[in-house]
């Protein structure tokens, strides 16, 4: 126990190096070395660093705000800070390293905030989420930029979307609903921007959208209105209520329509104007464009009360503009005093005008200033007597004073004025009223209301109202007497009994002519006798005659009785007939031949004997009388006709008054009757006469 | 203090010339190189001991950097997103008021691995030179951080707790950060290094002035 161990073997150490170092060391440098690569890794990775500038925070919060792009995350707000002079927040944001390059010049960003409008709510996963910055930029790599001004709101044209790109403009006073959507048959397919003023601030111009798919529906013949709101209409189907969709009606909305097919595709930036609704969209077609108006002032001395704002201004009649505003203006250099004076700028549409070629105001203004150096002056006339509204009126005055013109640019150029043109209305007016009211209406009315009264009555009397009935029921009378086949055989008879004469003479001639002449002259003075008694025997038949007379007036009767009474002249306008137009050249026929016979007579008889001729004529006209029934037959024919004829128009005629025409047709007959009385006398007297043809 | 005041010169299995095996403790003479009952090899001293224990100590020293850089813990909610690393998170209790519960997380996830670290480098300095510290209490030291190494863990386990209990999707979700993973790897390295520490090597440096002439 007490020796000690042997001795221990001591290995050697001639060790490398290697072999006293152990392999553990292995573990941190690969710890090391993979701390290096995963820094070198991240670092390699990160993206670089912008800045946006927002005017507000508005939630953003570093390490925790992304920015996206097409709504995936490709970066993150790092810090939040302000910028020098604390005008706005600045927002460092660290980009991914793939889409670093894009974000370029052209990028712009803003915040999506949930938003609520009346189109729907939207960001709403922002609640949730908390705001987060949207970036948009295009597809092409452009120069770096890293520090960058945030919109306040979406951009309406997003990088990289695609479509048609369009401005909007109002019509001069129009208005217009920006931040809308743009409806195509109540579909959206595009949008109206945030819009701004004109800088003359005439009009108003957004920026609007077509998407892609719906670019072709534009042409340069599109018109835009407003849909905004409701239209309200009464008519005669009933009151109407009409508006094109509920987010129009509150948001305001515009659309479209294309009245003329064809035209070409507008390319981006093109104009257009909104109208206020579809007709006056319309008619925009056909006319030309209104919205650049020249501005031209007139300074007026007179009292100008009545002229309003949007009052006509007129040349020739037709209205070329309206008064755009009314002030007072006192320029003791340009006037001489310091007297108020009135000044009303007027916006004259060039297009109205009709200038051909170019309808700009300039050249409005061109052709204006040369009518002004002719003597184009402007005046107050009344509008409206019963108002007392003025209107501005460019006339033209010949002997004018020259008035120069200052033009030039920012000078509204200013329109000489001529002596106005006011009647005094309201005073013309007033004695107007004055006589109608001292008129004496009250007593007027009251007349007319008698007059109308009695008018009634008279008219509602029932006499009156039988007249017309009479008058019908006696022109049927006349007509059917007119028209009845007795009074239309009167002529027929007439003829026939000529004709029997005719051949009685014929016969006188071949027997002892001249006696048997004046015999049958004696019968047919007994019979004219018979006829003349017979008439005057019944008076009642002479009165009904006249209505024979009266239908027989209708026919040239008063001619028959006429050639009757002359006898030798023709009897052809006796009566309307043929047969009684013959009837005179048959008698012509018959004195010829009687005429032939006397001439014969004259011949072979002398003069000498003519009394005696005349004698025997007599006793030839006994002997005719005596020999030749036919004539009081004929007498009594035509009698029984006349009976006939007043038997039938006493069948129609119950005493009533005929008409005057009647009566004197029926007094004709009776002169006829006292001629046909007188012949048979004078042939009585003197046959000679028969047969002399006097 | 009792051990070290009573034995001031203590006599070493070295001294005596003997070496236990390390698997089976069975004594053997020292140069034998192999136990003969359990067939494990019998090293006397692992001249590599300190090298192993300083790598794998660096190795737990670098995770524990980041394992209190990142987040230790995720939690969603239905509004927010909030990652605390451990001091922060620890802080943010005290502001709550819970000071206890800051308190033990400073202690576990701060305190207690901090000490380690010193404790297993001190260890490995002080066997290389002469230290006022007793080997007795060195000897106290190494088991306590020994012992104590395991209980590290309980940092891990609470994340992995909660973040297996708490996942309610989109309400509310707590994920285990980026730090935990770090922290677990710095608690395996510096129980790895503990172990890698050949705690003989604590009493052989006393003997040295003795074996100084022997061994050189």
């Amino acid at each position: 126990m007490t020796e000690t161990p042997p001795p221990v073997a001591i290995e050697a150490a001639p060790k490398s190096l290697i072999g006293r170092v152990s392999m553990v060391w292995a573990i941190p440098f690969l710890a090391l070395a993979i701390a290096l690569v995963v820094a070198w890794q991240s670092y390699n990775a990160r993206g670089p660093l912008i800045e946006i500038e927002f005017t507000d925070g508005a939630g953003i919060a570093k390490r925790q705000t992304e920015l996206r792009y097409r709504d995936v995350s490709v970066g993150i707000v790092e810090d939040v800070t302000f910028s020098p002079g604390l005008g706005s927040v600045v927002a460092h944001v660290r980009l991914d390293k793939t889409v670093a390059p894009y974000v370029d010049a052209g990028s712009t960003f803003w915040v999506v905030q949930p938003e609520l409008t009346t189109r729907g709510i939207s960001g709403l996963d922002t609640v949730l989420s908390g705001v987060y910055i949207e970036g948009s930029w295009d597809s092409a790599i452009g120069p770096e930029r890293t520090r960058f001004k945030g919109a306040v709101e979406a951009p309406l044209y997003k990088s990289g979307q695609k479509g048609l790109q369009l401005a909007l403009r109002t019509t001069p006073g129009g208005t217009m609903t920006d931040n809308s959507p743009i409806l195509f048959r109540g579909i959206e397919v595009g949008r109206v921007g945030k819009a701004r003023i004109s800088q003359e601030g005439n009009f108003a111009i957004a920026e609007a959208i077509i998407y892609e798919d719906y670019s072709r529906l534009i042409s340069p013949s599109t018109r835009f209105w407003e849909t905004s709101g409701f239209t309200f209409s009464v008519g005669p189907t009933g009151a109407e209520i009409d508006f094109s969709s509920f987010a129009t009606l509150v948001g305001g909305g515009l659309t479209f329509d294309t009245f003329v097919s064809g035209g070409d595709p507008v390319s981006d930036g093109t104009v257009f104007e909104v109208f206020a609704d579809e007709p006056s969209a319309r008619n925009s077609l056909f006319n030309a464009s209104e919205v650049e108006t020249l501005e031209m002032r007139v300074v007026f001395d007179s009292n100008i009360s009545g002229l309003a704002v949007d009052a006509p201004v007129e040349l020739s009649g037709l209205k070329i503009g309206k008064v755009q505003s009314v002030s007072g203006v006192i320029d003791a250099d340009a006037f001489g005093d310091d007297r108020v004076r009135l000044n009303a700028v007027l916006s004259i549409q060039p297009a109205r005008l009709g200038l051909q070629n170019e309808v700009t105001p300039e050249a409005a203004l061109r052709f204006l200033s040369g009518r002004i150096q002719e003597g184009l002056r402007a005046r107050l006339a009344s509008a409206s007597l019963l108002t007392g509204g003025l209107k501005v009126e460019l006339v033209q005055v010949d002997d004018a004073p020259p008035a120069p013109m200052l033009t030039g640019d920012g000078i509204v150029p200013i329109i000489p004025t001529t002596k106005s043109e006011i009647s005094d209305a309201a005073a013309t007016v007033e004695g107007v009223f004055n006589r109608i009211n001292n008129l004496p209406i009250e007593e007027l009315l009251n007349s007319a209301i008698e007059f109308l009264d009695s008018a009634e009555a008279f008219v509602s009397d029932e006499d009156l109202r039988e007249t017309p009935q009479d008058l019908r029921a006696l022109l049927g009378d006349v007509r059917g007497i007119v028209t009845s086949q007795d009074v239309q055989d009167i002529p027929v008879t007439l003829n026939a009994a000529i004709g029997r004469f005719e051949t009685l003479l014929a016969q006188l001639e071949k027997d002892q002519l001249a006696t048997r002449l004046a015999a049958a002259v004696d019968a047919a003075a007994d019979a004219a006798k018979g006829v003349t008694a017979s008439v005057e025997g019944v008076p009642a038949l002479v009165t009904e005659l006249e209505a024979v007379a009266a239908s027989a007036r209708a026919l040239p009767l008063n001619e028959l009785t006429t050639q009757l009474t002359a006898l030798t002249a023709s009897a052809d306008k006796i009566l309307g007939t043929e047969a009684a137009r013959q009837l005179p050249a048959d008698l012509g026929a018959a004195l010829n031949e009687i005429n032939a016979t006397l001439a014969e007579l004259r011949q072979g008889g002398a003069v000498a004997n003519v009394n005696a001729t005349l004698e025997s004529t007599r006793q030839a006209a006994d002997a005719v009388a005596a020999s030749t029934q036919d004539l009081p037959a004929l007498v009594d024919r035509i009698r029984r006709v006349f009976d006939q004829a007043s038997a039938t128009i006493a069948g129609y005629n119950k005493g009533e008054t005929l008409s005057r025409d009647a009566q004197a047709a029926l007094r004709d007959i009776s002169k006829a009757a006292d001629a046909m009385t007188s012949l048979a006398r004078m042939l009585e007297r003197n046959p000679t006469a028969l047969i002399r043809g006097r | 203090m009792e051990i070290a005041g009573q034995t001031p010169d203590i006599i070493s299995a070295r001294d005596l010339g003997v070496v236990a095996c390390n698997r089976c403790a069975k004594v053997w003479p020292a140069g034998r190189q192999t136990c003969t009952r359990c067939g494990s090899t019998i090293i006397a001293r692992d001249t590599k001991s300190l090298q192993r224990v300083w790598a794998l100590w660096l190795v737990g020293l670098m995770c524990y950097v980041p394992a209190n850089v990142y987040p230790m813990l995720q939690t969603r909610t239905l509004l927010n997103v909030q990652e605390d690393t451990i001091v922060g998170g620890a802080i943010e209790l005290v502001h709550h008021g819970a000071i206890g519960i800051a308190t033990i997380i400073l202690v576990a996830s701060v305190v207690i691995p901090l000490a380690k670290f010193m404790a297993i480098a001190f260890l490995a300095i002080s066997v290389t030179r002469v230290s006022a510290v007793s080997k007795h209490q060195r000897q106290r030291l190494y088991e306590v951080v020994e012992y104590i190494g395991r209980w590290s863990m309980i940092d891990i386990f609470v994340v992995a707790i909660m973040s297996s209990l708490v996942q309610l999707n989109t309400l509310a979700a707590i994920n285990p950060g980026r730090a935990s993973l770090f922290f677990a790897l710095s608690v395996i390295f510096t129980m790895l290094s503990a172990q890698a520490f050949d705690s003989r090597m604590i009493w052989d440096l006393q003997s040295k002035p003795e074996g100084h002439s022997a061994n050189d």
